[in-house]
Order: structure tokens, then C-alpha cells, then sequence
């Protein structure tokens, strides 16, 4: 066997260094070409803001798109936005319209007139002029069958839209709706999908792809490339003014992998990034960089379900309920598990909202009272360590949603807590699509997830008594009777008593333990200017007419 | 031969039509539908969004009706319009290939190269010093996982050394051939590693089989130079078995690397594969993989042909 190392010499020899040092020389090109340029510049002095964007998006329609809408929103307006402190703030509109202004007015059939008053001057993309006409459109397009607007449900309230004239727009509403101001987030441009059904406005590629995009945004559409980014120009034609805005171009380039993203970051290839809460350390005093840690309206809750005969018996008693949420310890999660970036949920309603109560506490971490509830419920240790009543061991499955790994460590961390106190949990970790379908077909009896609540406070769909978003079956009587108040009301003064009383109940329920509300973390580059960050719907871009490059 | 060739390729027409049912059938029986994109933000929807949106897509029909239209486009040379983007799929498929071609042909090309100098050096060398870092790296470049391999070269070179960028297949706004090889070089490097270690481990041991055949000792005798002993006369021999996992692998090339794609943000067709199949889209999934098993199917053929080429006692009737 030697034989073929002692007689044959090497063929070619020193091929493979040969080959190593043309890639090293590749590596070394590279480098000469790399360093010179300023990853943030640009060779022509144009401003150009670079954004590492979480995901390609799928159609550019704000309306059809089931994507968060910050590239939309740079070239499409609505009538209202939201800022920093969850407070609607009017874009087209001239003002949002209020009882205490006069632009509602409640009829004595108990419907309501709704003014709202446009911008005048404002044109499209291509010229056209921005009129009512173009308001009354949206609504008839959102408000048709198959415009599988996700929030549809909310416009249908809407009995009528009038145009008295070219810049003002009169709702009929069939009564009051507490959350009418967060409604119309963009306006579709009637003279070019104006001669359309339904059917083909939500197919219509052109639009769909940005080349007959038209909006009245500071930006507008001038490239995509599949799988690679979007780009915006700078509106010349803006309507707040000939300054506006002070960016030349955007650039949304698609960076899907986190890690991708906190790398592009830390070599300075981008101004804004998204990141992780569990990267934030990592990139804490980074030099020309900000982190900043936006408390979005996405508030992780551990809920649990009376879908099975199982659970049933198990969660339909609310002081055993109570007791498995005093077993949990979420600061644990919040200052461990998330190294401290989050805030500890009581409420679904984020605290940077008016109508977040503040006083209300979902529950305290107190295993031994945790354990004395169960024991006075009946639920006595078995031999095995879990408790067991009239035959029945306290046992139950969660469903786990896979590749979301915060949400499947906080479900670990509750099954060791829930076990101290001799209960057990299982679990069932279904794919992103198949987990979507076991949970909307009620068929699960717990599970950690996230609701991302819009600029709206309303919370009636997730926990009326049959709500279009309640998987729980939990059903109260007592609790609905508030929500639907509320959702009835439109007066700040009105409202705020009610939804207060309805943390309230739902706290007291406790058929949900809210856990913390979601951080967003977003890096952006000192020489952007204007960013102020929004944890709503409507993003952090809200203001891009404002956002200046240095 | 030809009648060899057109007999295999009017085979190809029922295994495929095969694949598809098969495909069709798997993809239809994974639970949940394409409505999970329209949930998976978080936000609460309205219920009959989610049915309006079915109703559209058809998936509301018989699975065998889905796919009797889908067959019935395809043979017209149609592939459906892709539920989350509502453009036609043929259309977003050839947009994503040529930066699929790109990065699967460079890596092949750069893991030939090695894996050729690597497992014929190794073989006529064994048990030398370099024959066992040849091995050591192979099992290195089999065992070790892309995406940390991948990340690993990103901070380097990306981030540390700032000499190559991040991800991206070109610099916004820059057109130039040098720039987009720039973007090239980390995401091949990565991929061709895997077919490096492999390829180069098929070669030595067809290799040192091989070199102890009674014709090359024969060429050895009639006093050939031994470069041309090893590179002309074994190697020929020796490339055969190799060819049909490298062919098997061509195919893979218009598949894409999930991976790599994604950690690069390489816009090529496997990562447009798993957004495909996080968000059920159907038409565009069936797309990717008629492509796929096509591509399989037609490079099996091609091995098969390159087998006569190589090796002239195989005779194909």
C-alpha cells in the first residue's frame, strides 16, 4: 500500500496554493476596493437613507399587503398616522374630527355625522390633484366583499360616504365606534383604479409592483428587485413644501436572517435596522449608532383555552386558574429571559396609550399561595408529584408554535414553574401554518402567543364572548358588557372609565396572564435626524417627511 | 445514441407527471392553508377576510380539482399566479434564477477545482501529512453547520476586517462586475465548502482503487511521465462513480441554498422556496419543485450520457 506514497511524485506541485492564493488575492482586491468608500455615502453627495429591512414585501397595495406597511407608508398617505406616543396625528386629514370640534355630530336616529376636511393642494404621484373622490373610493374598495382587508369588519360601520365638495369628506356612521380615528391609514388613487372591480384592484400587478404605484407620500416608487430591496426617489412635488423631504432616496434592502442584520449593522453598511431583543447588549455603545428600544403594541400573554373536555375541567374553575398564574414568575422572564429589554405586562393596552390603566395587576408571583389555592381547590399531590382530583391528574398540553424561540422559552420556563406546583404540561410544537390552523380551529388547551394590537385600544374581538378573535371559548358576560360599551363611545372622557373597567375585569378573570410587552430594538445610524419611533401599526416611518441625513 | 436519448427523454414524461401528483398531494396534506399569511403578524383579522381570501385562491375547491387546473395550466405552459404576490409564477421563478445560476455555478466551479487537486492529491499522497488535513478538512466542511460557518466569515471578513460587505448580491446604486464579485465571494465560498469535502473524499477512494489497477501499472511500465499516468489514464477512470453525484448536485443548482441564501440575503430561489412554504403558496411551491425534480430527472440523463463519454466500454443501444 506505501507503494503509491514512495514512487509517485506530486503532479502539479503547489496547484492547491496556487488556487489558495488566487482566493486570497480575491480577498485581497477586495479589500483595496472596500475600505476607501463610505458604506453610508454616496458617490454623487445625494442623501440616501439605508434601511435593513426585515422581509420582502408581498404587494405594494397598504391595503391587500399582510406586511407590516413602513415601505408603503414612505410612498402612500392616509388620513391619519400615529407618533411616538400612540396618539393619532392627522396626515391628509386637516384635523381629526371630534365632538368637542364639531366635525361629528350625532343625529337623533342615533347614527352620526363624521366631517373630515382635506388638505387642499395636495397632488398625486403623477400629477393628478388629491380629492374626496379619492376617500369615498378607498371605502367603497375596502368596504366590498373580497378586499380581504383584514380589518374590514371596522370600515363596515361606515353607512355612507358623501363628497359636499373636492377637499372635504361626510361619513354616516351607524352609531359610534370608539376606533373610527385609526381607520384609512391610505387612500387609493381613484383615476387609476377607479374603472376596476374589486377582484382586479387586489390582482392589479402593475400597482401591486410599484410601476403605476401612485400616492401622495413624500417618496416615490422608483425600483423593485425581487429578493434584493426596494427603492424610493424623493417626491419633488411634496405638499408640505418645496423642502420636504430632506432625503434624496431610500433604500429598503431585504435582510430576512437577524444575525445578518446585526452584522450588516455592525460593519456600518445601513443607517436603520431591526433588531432582537436578545442582540441589544451586543450592540449597546457602538460608536455612531443608537439602539433604541420601542415598546410596540405586541404584548406576549400565556392564555389558556377551554377547547378540550380536559380543559374544561381543568380551567373552568377561575381560582385554579389564578393559581397557575401566581406560579409564574415573569420577571423572571422579562429580566432574564429578555435580558431586561421588556416591560412586564398587566394589560393588553401598551402604556405608552392614554388608556392604559396603570393600576391594574394581572397577577404576583407567589408559588406557595399558588400551591394553597390548588390544595384548596381540591387538587391534592399524587404519588408522582402532580396533583390529581377525583381521578384526574392535573395535566395539559401547550401548543407551541416552531422556529418562534422566545415564545417556546417562555413556554419552557412556565412547564418548570407549573411543575414546582405539581402540574403538568406537555407540549405540541406545530410549523408556523400548521400551528395557525390547530389554533383558529380551536383545537389546543394552552399556548404562549402574541396579539399586535392596532393604535386602537379595543380589545373586544380578542375576548367577547365569541369574538371573530377569540380562541379561548372564555365567554363573560359582565366583561363583554363593558368592551362593547367602549368600542361605543368616542369622547376621550367617555371612553377612558370604561376600557379602564375592562383591564380591570379581564385581569380579574384571569383566563389570560399577560406577559410582557413586546420590544422592538431599532439601531439607527447619529446622522439620522427626525426619528422619533412608534411601536403602533403605522411604524416607526410615520414621520419620514421629517427625518433629515447629516 | 440519439434514439437512446429521445427514448429517456419520452420517459421523463410520465416520471414527472408522477412527481407531480406525489408533490401536489404532500404539499395539499401539510395541515394548514395559504390564509397563514395573512396571520402571521400577530394582528387580529377579520373572519371573513380569511374566507374572502380562500374563496379567491381556490383552495376552497377538491384538492384533485386544484390539481387538474394546475396540470392543465402547466401543459399550456402556464404555472399559476403565486397567491402572496399575484404574479405569474413562471415570471418569478426566471427572475430569481440567474442569481441562483450565479451562486450555485461559482461555488460548483471553485468546489470542482479543489475537490479535484484535493482528492487526487490526497489518493497518489495517502497517508502522507497532507492526505490527513485533507481528511480533517472534509469531515471539517461535512460536519460543520452553514449557517455558523456562515456567520463566522461574515464577522471576519464583514464585519472585523470590513474588506467584503455583509449580504447583498450588489451595492445599491453601483453597477460595476468588480462590486458584484465582491458580494459573491463569502456566499460561494460557504456553499462550495460542502461539495468540496464530499467530492474530494468520492475521488480519493475511486482514486486509490484505481492506481492499483493492472493498467495503470502497465502505463507506468511503458514509461509514461507520471502526470500523465495519474491525470490522463487514472483519472479518467477514476472520475466516473463522482460524475453522478456531481450530477445529481447540478441539479440542485437551480434549487437553490436555503441556507446560504438566506443568511446572504442572496436573492436566489431557495429562499424564495421557504417563504413559499412558510406562507402555503401553493402554485409558486409547485413551481420551485416541477423545476427541481425536472432538473434531477434531465441530469440523471446527462450522467448517463457523460458515463459513455468517459468510459468507452459503455455502449447505450
Amino acid at each position: 500500500m506505501p507503494e503509491s506514497r514512495t514512487r509517485v511524485p506530486v503532479p502539479r506541485p503547489g496547484a492547491c496554493s496556487r488556487a489558495l492564493a488566487g482566493w486570497l488575492a480575491a480577498l485581497a482586491l477586495a479589500a483595496c476596493g472596500g475600505e476607501a468608500r463610505d458604506p453610508l455615502g454616496s458617490a454623487d453627495g445625494r442623501r440616501i437613507l439605508r434601511v435593513a429591512y426585515e422581509r420582502e414585501v408581498d404587494v405594494l397595495n397598504a391595503f391587500t399587503s399582510q406586511m407590516l406597511v413602513d415601505i408603503h407608508f414612505s410612498m402612500v398617505e392616509g388620513l391619519v398616522t400615529t407618533d411616538e406616543n400612540n396618539r393619532y396625528v392627522p396626515v391628509l386629514a386637516r384635523e381629526i374630527p371630534t365632538l368637542e370640534n364639531g366635525l361629528i355630530v350625532e343625529n337623533p336616529d342615533g347614527t352620526l355625522q363624521m366631517t373630515w376636511r382635506l388638505h387642499e393642494d395636495v397632488r398625486w404621484h403623477d400629477g393628478e390633484p388629491f380629492t374626496s373622490e379619492d376617500v369615498c373610493f378607498t371605502w367603497r374598495f375596502v368596504t366590498s366583499e373580497n378586499s380581504q382587508t383584514y380589518n374590514r369588519d371596522w370600515y363596515l360601520g361606515i353607512l355612507e360616504c358623501a363628497e359636499p365638495d373636492d377637499h372635504t369628506v361626510v361619513f354616516t356612521w351607524d352609531g359610534p365606534r370608539g376606533y373610527y380615528a385609526g381607520l384609512f391609514e391610505a387612500i387609493l388613487p381613484e383615476h387609476v383604479l377607479g374603472g376596476m372591480t374589486t377582484q382586479e384592484i387586489v390582482d392589479y400587478t402593475p400597482y401591486n409592483r410599484g410601476d403605476e404605484l401612485v400616492g401622495t407620500g413624500p417618496f416615490r416608487f422608483a425600483e423593485w428587485r425581487a429578493g434584493e430591496y426596494i427603492r424610493v426617489v424623493r417626491n419633488e412635488d411634496y405638499w408640505r413644501g418645496p423642502d420636504r423631504p430632506a432625503i434624496d432616496e431610500i433604500v429598503w434592502s431585504f435582510i430576512p436572517d437577524s444575525n445578518t442584520r446585526l452584522n450588516a449593522m455592525q460593519a456600518g453598511q445601513h443607517h436603520y435596522a431591526r433588531l432582537e431583543p436578545t442582540q441589544v447588549e451586543e450592540v449597546r455603545g457602538q460608536e455612531g449608532y443608537e439602539t433604541h428600544l420601542i415598546s410596540s403594541n405586541t404584548f406576549m400573554h400565556f392564555d389558556l383555552g377551554l377547547n378540550t373536555e380536559r380543559a374544561e375541567a381543568l380551567f373552568s374553575d377561575r381560582s385554579v386558574r389564578r393559581a397557575l398564574f401566581h406560579a409564574i414568575d415573569r420577571d423572571a422572564i422579562a429580566d432574564q429571559l429578555m435580558e431586561g429589554t421588556v416591560r412586564v405586562a398587566e394589560t393588553p393596552i401598551n402604556p405608552t396609550s392614554p388608556y392604559h390603566a396603570p393600576d391594574v395587576v394581572a397577577s404576583r408571583y407567589d408559588p406557595e399561595l399558588a400551591a394553597r389555592l390548588l390544595d384548596e381547590a381540591g387538587w391534592a399531590r399524587g404519588p408522582d408529584g402532580v396533583r390529581v382530583k377525583d381521578g384526574r391528574r392535573f395535566a395539559f398540553t401547550m401548543l407551541n408554535r416552531a422556529g418562534t424561540a422566545d415564545r417556546i422559552a417562555i413556554a419552557q420556563v412556565i412547564q418548570a414553574q407549573l411543575k414546582a406546583v405539581g402540574v403538568e404540561v406537555d407540549f405540541r410544537t406545530l410549523e408556523s401554518a400548521a400551528w395557525t390552523q390547530t389554533w383558529r380551529s380551536f383545537d389546543w388547551e394552552a399556548v404562549v402567543s402574541a396579539w399586535f394590537l392596532p393604535a386602537d385600544p379595543s380589545f373586544t374581538g380578542l375576548y367577547s364572548c365569541g369574538g371573530p378573535n377569540n380562541m379561548t371559548r372564555f365567554c363573560s358576560p359582565e366583561l363583554d358588557e363593558v368592551m362593547r360599551a367602549s368600542d361605543r363611545h368616542i369622547a376621550f372622557e367617555a371612553r377612558k372609565p370604561l376600557l379602564d373597567e375592562a383591564q380591570r375585569l379581564l385581569a380579574e378573570d384571569a383566563r389570560m396572564l399577560p406577559i410582557y410587552y413586546n420590544v422592538i430594538p431599532e439601531m439607527v445610524s447619529d446622522r439620522v435626524v427626525g426619528y422619533r419611533g412608534s411601536g403602533t401599526n403605522f411604524g416607526s416611518f410615520w414621520n419620514l417627511w421629517a427625518w433629515e441625513l447629516r | 445514441m440519439t434514439r437512446y436519448v429521445v427514448r429517456r427523454l419520452l420517459q421523463m414524461i410520465p416520471l414527472l407527471l408522477g412527481i407531480t401528483v406525489l408533490l401536489f398531494a404532500v404539499i395539499q396534506a401539510a395541515p394548514g392553508g395559504p390564509e397563514a399569511a395573512l396571520l402571521q403578524q400577530d394582528r387580529f383579522i377579520d373572519p371573513a377576510a380569511i374566507e374572502a381570501y380562500r374563496e379567491r385562491l381556490g383552495v376552497d375547491q377538491p384538492v384533485p380539482v386544484q390539481y387538474v387546473r394546475w396540470l392543465g395550466g402547466v401543459v399550456r405552459g402556464d404555472l399559476g399566479i403565486s397567491f402572496s404576490t399575484t404574479r405569474p409564477v413562471s415570471e418569478m421563478i426566471l427572475e430569481r434564477l440567474p442569481a441562483t445560476l450565479e451562486l450555485m455555478g461559482a461555488s460548483f466551479l471553485i468546489a470542482a477545482v479543489l475537490a479535484f487537486l484535493l482528492g487526487v492529491t490526497s489518493a497518489i499522497r495517502q497517508y502522507s501529512w497532507f492526505d490527513h488535513l485533507g481528511t480533517g478538512l472534509s469531515f471539517l466542511g461535512i460536519a460543520m453547520p452553514v449557517f455558523w460557518f456562515a456567520l463566522l466569515l461574515q464577522l471576519l471578513f464583514a464585519v472585523r476586517l470590513g474588506w467584503l460587505p455583509v449580504s447583498g448580491r450588489s451595492t445599491v446604486g453601483v453597477e460595476s462586475l468588480a462590486d458584484h464579485l465582491l458580494h459573491l465571494i463569502l456566499p460561494a465560498t460557504v456553499l462550495s465548502f460542502r461539495y468540496v469535502a464530499g467530492w474530494s473524499r468520492y475521488l480519493r477512494s475511486s482514486m486509490l482503487e484505481v492506481l492499483r489497477t493492472d493498467y495503470v501499472r502497465t502505463a507506468r511500465a511503458k514509461g509514461l511521465p507520471e502526470r500523465v499516468v495519474v491525470w490522463r489514464h487514472a483519472l479518467r477512470n477514476a472520475v466516473i462513480p463522482v460524475v453522478s453525484v456531481m450530477a445529481l448536485n447540478l441539479a440542485g443548482l437551480f434549487s437553490g441554498a436555503v441556507i446560504t441564501e438566506t443568511i446572504f440575503s442572496w436573492p436566489g430561489i431557495g429562499r424564495m422556496f421557504v417563504t413559499a412554504m412558510f406562507a402555503r403558496d401553493y402554485p409558486l411551491l409547485m413551481g420551485i419543485l416541477l423545476l427541481g425534480s425536472t432538473m434531477v430527472v434531465f441530469f440523471n440523463l446527462v450522467a448517463d450520457i457523460v458515463y459513455g463519454a468517459l468510459d468507452p466500454r459503455i455502449r447505450y443501444e
